[in-house]
């Protein structure tokens, strides 16, 4: 028996609770290491002891995945939460893992800038499970992902040595870009301790423009419109019937999202009107475009058997959107859309869990051909259950494989959790 | 020496144009834009298809022999210099833009396709490639990939690894494996976030799948003048520290402005200390209201004088300064060597201070031209390489400002990458640990360690044959 209580302090460590589970999987025991040297010293035993550990931050997002094979301990890094270095001027932050999204743009926002990425819940979103579930929101059209803002990681490693890649300049290129490795790894391959962001200004204001359409085909080709335009849109979604938590109709919708100074959004403003017109369609301006923009990427707001993330060309998103409406109607579910355009993906609010499987089945083959995918990304283990919530990670499997085997030997981080079963 | 058979079979492979094994004529394969060491493989290999680079890799694989990938050598680190590999792999011939698709924004290219070539492609559309590294006419999608390449408007628009969705590579093995593709989001770790940047070490890389972006509205090009590089430096900070983000934020030092005027005689003025070139651009609606905050700092730190770039064609003489500075360099003395370390942009005008302190302790020139606004720095040590002095008083500055630069915050490279060059200062950024978690994820795709044997660790140091002095073309 390890002694985790000697490890991280008595204090910090307990049995594991119905609430604590991972998938439906009830760890034997919580820890939460207050220092990066506990983290090193939990790792460490659990490497030795062959116990198989899941990092977790405040455990919002632990629904990604599939079901742990294994779950010893744990590790809950809400503790790690410092913010170590802001350096204004040069618009990079350093933090701890286990500071929450809220927390960290509050800091920045007294400065004028923000880390411009927009996922669900940043009360109880952690910086590390930002990183590990590489999760994003409507700003992903304009400011790129966790990959793109992500420059320095410290990582505990599977052998308990703390790993340093990147930096904390905004171009570097010495050594192996490490920091890439671990952004959507689940945690597969290290716990996450710190992390190196460059920032950007804030933009001085947000606006919002919801284009009402019939279809969410017409919407989706209205919302290339208007990223090939000059409106330069700050994010763009596009919404099938029902997608949107509020609008004009039930019916589908573009949501531009506009951002900078008032003689930009003005101009921005009259560009998507002018698209807008010209297609035959309405376009209804929004005050408070941050807020809408929160809400959009809240989705869904309403109870779901499962959300499924569809990921596509930009040019097949109406298409995709609209064959998921159909095979929901085929299945007697409701299902409810909602697409950040420009990127490709498409989220489904599947309502009903016995048509998950079905559809599951029915959508991702198709998918695949074209290069996309399908991941389960929210759903009860029972719906899970007998489903692979991944789908074909592609013909580089064989060097996942590899890259697992080399920096988890042992075995220790969330085995089963990602694609492949790794 | 290369067995006669095995030279036989990769021509079968390639055809007899495609190998090069003459000894005069592989001098031109000796070195790339880095010239302080040279040595030449004992054949180079011009596959034209990926097909052809994965029979290649499986000949060397069977008698494991290790190989350098090479796309055109302009890189500036040393990366194609053949270390104890004796066959070089060129992609010059895989120089097809084999998809382009506008409604997507994305263009398949082979590895050898130029970088501007990309462009070109999709300019009609009002689309572009967004890296720009000044060798842009010339460097090819393959070694962008291989060094992670920057460029001048990578400050706003971001780096190669930003703009590659998808990489076929050749791994030493002969397998070639696709990674990632047009679609964003395929589930699996990152395998083509780690091969971009991963210098050739990982195999070879066929051909790529790159984001095309929408070009900006507009444009605002200033040429700001100013008496010192530390009131250009202080503007620099000024800009950065305002939230303002240029497209691209460039200085040029006296000896840089004196060069390239001599070379293109545009008006520069030759008496300034430094002058910034700001490009500022997005919607044309809020240009106006962005340069006058520019102008405005630039004008705080003690500015002498605002030129703006009244036309395209203004603008374009004005980038190509820019971009051919090092060029012009080729006017001061025989030889040069550039560095690239990176500071926290806020310490610009502290490394810029460094380096004239280090110019006037190694009594050397060193000329500066940079990516002011991501704090890369681009100091080029000029030397003529018969002094063998000088020369040795090159490497100590160099790696004096590296030191410099790591001890400020930064790195030893933004965009040239390690090489052969900076192996050695390695361990003043990694620790044992960082280092042994690298050569691990090396294992994952190069086992035998063939592919680019040498670089970027530093490993026992294997020595380069030195050949005789030679004047050095510019790049």
């Amino acid at each position: 028996m390890i002694d985790w209580g000697g490890l991280v302090g008595p204090a910090w460590a307990a049995p594991g609770r119905a609430d604590d589970a991972v998938d439906g999987v009830v760890p034997a025991t919580v820890v939460r290491p207050g220092t990066v040297e506990e983290v090193q010293a939990v790792v460490r035993a659990a490497a030795e002891g062959r116990q198989a550990l899941v990092a977790s931050g405040r455990g919002a997002h632990l629904d990604l995945g599939a079901p742990p094979a294994r779950l010893d301990v744990l590790v809950r890094v809400d503790r790690l939460a410092r913010l170590v270095d802001h350096q204004a001027a040069d618009m990079t932050v350093t933090v701890e893992t286990g500071c929450s999204l809220a927390c960290l743009a509050a800091a920045l926002a007294a400065a004028g800038q923000w880390l411009p990425v927009d996922p669900p819940r940043p009360e109880d979103t952690t910086v590390g499970g930002l990183i590990a579930a590489d999760l994003s929101g409507p700003l992903r059209a304009s400011q790129g992902t966790v990959r793109d803002l992500l420059i320095g990681l410290r990582v505990v490693g599977g052998d308990g040595a703390v790993i340093r890649g990147g930096g904390r300049v905004v171009k570097n290129v010495a050594g192996y870009d490490l920091p890439k490795l671990h952004v959507g790894a689940l945690g597969t391959v290290g716990v996450i301790v710190e992390a190196t962001f460059k920032v950007r200004p804030r933009p001085a204001a947000e606006e919002a423009v919801v284009v009402a359409c019939r279809s969410a085909r017409e919407a989706a080709d209205a919302a290339l419109a208007v990223r090939d335009s000059d409106a330069a849109p700050l994010w763009l979604e596009v919404a099938g019937a029902g997608g949107l938590p509020e609008g004009p109709g039930a019916g589908a919708a573009v949501v531009v999202g506009l951002g900078g100074i008032g003689e930009e959004i003005a101009a921005a403003r009259a560009c998507v009107q002018r698209i807008a017109a010209s297609l035959g369609l309405r376009a209804v301006p929004v005050a408070g475009g941050a807020a809408l923009r929160a809400r959009l990427g809240a989705f869904p707001v309403e109870p779901a058997a499962a959300v499924l993330k569809a990921a596509t060309l930009p040019a097949a998103v109406g298409d995709v959107m609209e064959r998921i409406a159909a095979a929901a109607r085929g299945r007697g579910t409701g299902v409810r859309c909602l697409a950040h355009a420009p990127s490709g993906v498409v989220r489904a609010a599947v309502a009903e869990s016995h048509a998950v499987a079905p559809l599951v089945h029915a959508l991702r083959p198709e998918l695949e051909r074209h290069g996309g995918s399908l991941v389960i990304e929210r759903a009860a283990p029972a719906v899970k259950a007998g489903l692979d919530v991944w789908g074909d990670p592609g013909p580089g499997l064989p060097l996942m494989r590899r890259v697992k085997a080399a920096f988890d030997p042992a075995g220790v981080f969330a085995p089963g959790r990602y694609v492949g079963a790794l | 020496m290369l067995p006669a058979a095995l030279v036989a079979r990769l021509r079968a492979v390639v055809g007899a144009d495609g190998i090069v094994d003459r000894p005069e004529a592989l001098l031109v394969y000796e070195c790339d834009g880095y010239t302080l060491e040279r040595a030449a493989p004992e054949a180079v290999v011009l596959p034209r298809t990926p097909a052809e680079v994965s029979a290649v890799l499986r000949l060397l694989a069977a008698e494991k022999i290790s190989f350098v990938p090479r796309g055109a050598g302009t890189g500036l680190s040393g990366g194609t210099l053949p270390v104890a590999a004796p066959v070089m792999i060129c992609t010059s011939r895989l120089d097809r833009i084999e998809a382009v698709d506008v409604r997507n924004q994305r263009v398949v290219a082979q590895a050898g396709v130029v970088n501007q070539w990309v462009t070109n492609a999709v300019r009609a559309h009002g689309l572009g490639y967004a890296p720009d590294p000044s060798s842009q006419p010339a460097c090819t999608i393959g070694g962008n990939i291989a060094e992670n390449s920057g460029g001048p408007h990578t400050l706003k628009y971001g780096v190669t690894t930003n703009h590659v969705l998808g990489i076929e590579l050749a791994l030493p093995s002969g397998e070639l494996v696709a990674l990632g593709g047009a679609v964003e989001d395929r589930p699996g770790y990152d395998l083509v976030g780690l091969v971009v940047g991963a210098e050739g070490t990982f195999g070879v890389v066929t051909r790529a799948t790159l984001r095309v972006v929408r070009s900006p509205e507009a444009h605002r090009t200033l040429l700001a003048v100013f008496d010192s590089v530390d009131a250009a430096s202080e503007a620099v900070s000024g800009i950065i520290g305002a939230g303002i983000v240029p497209a691209a934020l460039e200085m040029m030092d006296r000896l840089i402005i004196q060069a390239v005027e001599a070379a293109f005689r545009i008006g520069l003025p030759t008496d300034a200390g430094a002058v910034l070139l700001i490009e500022i651009d997005g919607p044309a609606a809020g240009l106006d209201v962005h340069a006058a905050r520019a102008t405005a700092v630039c004008r705080a730190a003690g500015v002498r004088e605002i030129r703006v770039a009244r036309d395209e064609a203004e603008r374009a003489a004005l980038w190509k300064c820019r971009k051919r500075a090092f060029g012009a360099v080729g006017r001061l003395a025989p030889n040069y060597c550039t560095q690239d370390g990176v500071v926290p942009r806020t310490r610009v005008p502290e490394i810029v201070r460094s380096i004239a302190a280090v110019a006037q302790r190694h009594r050397l020139r060193i000329a500066n031209v940079f990516h002011a606004g991501d704090g890369n720095i681009h100091p080029i040590l000029l030397y003529d390489e018969r002094d063998r002095d000088e020369v040795a008083r090159v490497r100590a500055a160099g790696r004096e400002i590296l030191e410099t630069c790591v001890a400020l915050g930064g790195s030893l490279t933004g965009e040239h990458g390690i090489g052969v060059e900076k192996v050695a200062e390695m361990p003043l950024l990694f620790g044992p640990d960082d280092l042994l978690a690298m050569t691990r994820l090396r294992a994952v795709f190069d086992p035998e360690g063939r592919a680019n044997p040498h670089k970027i660790f530093p490993d026992a140091k294997v020595c380069v044959e030195t050949r005789a002095p030679r004047r050095q073309a510019a790049v």
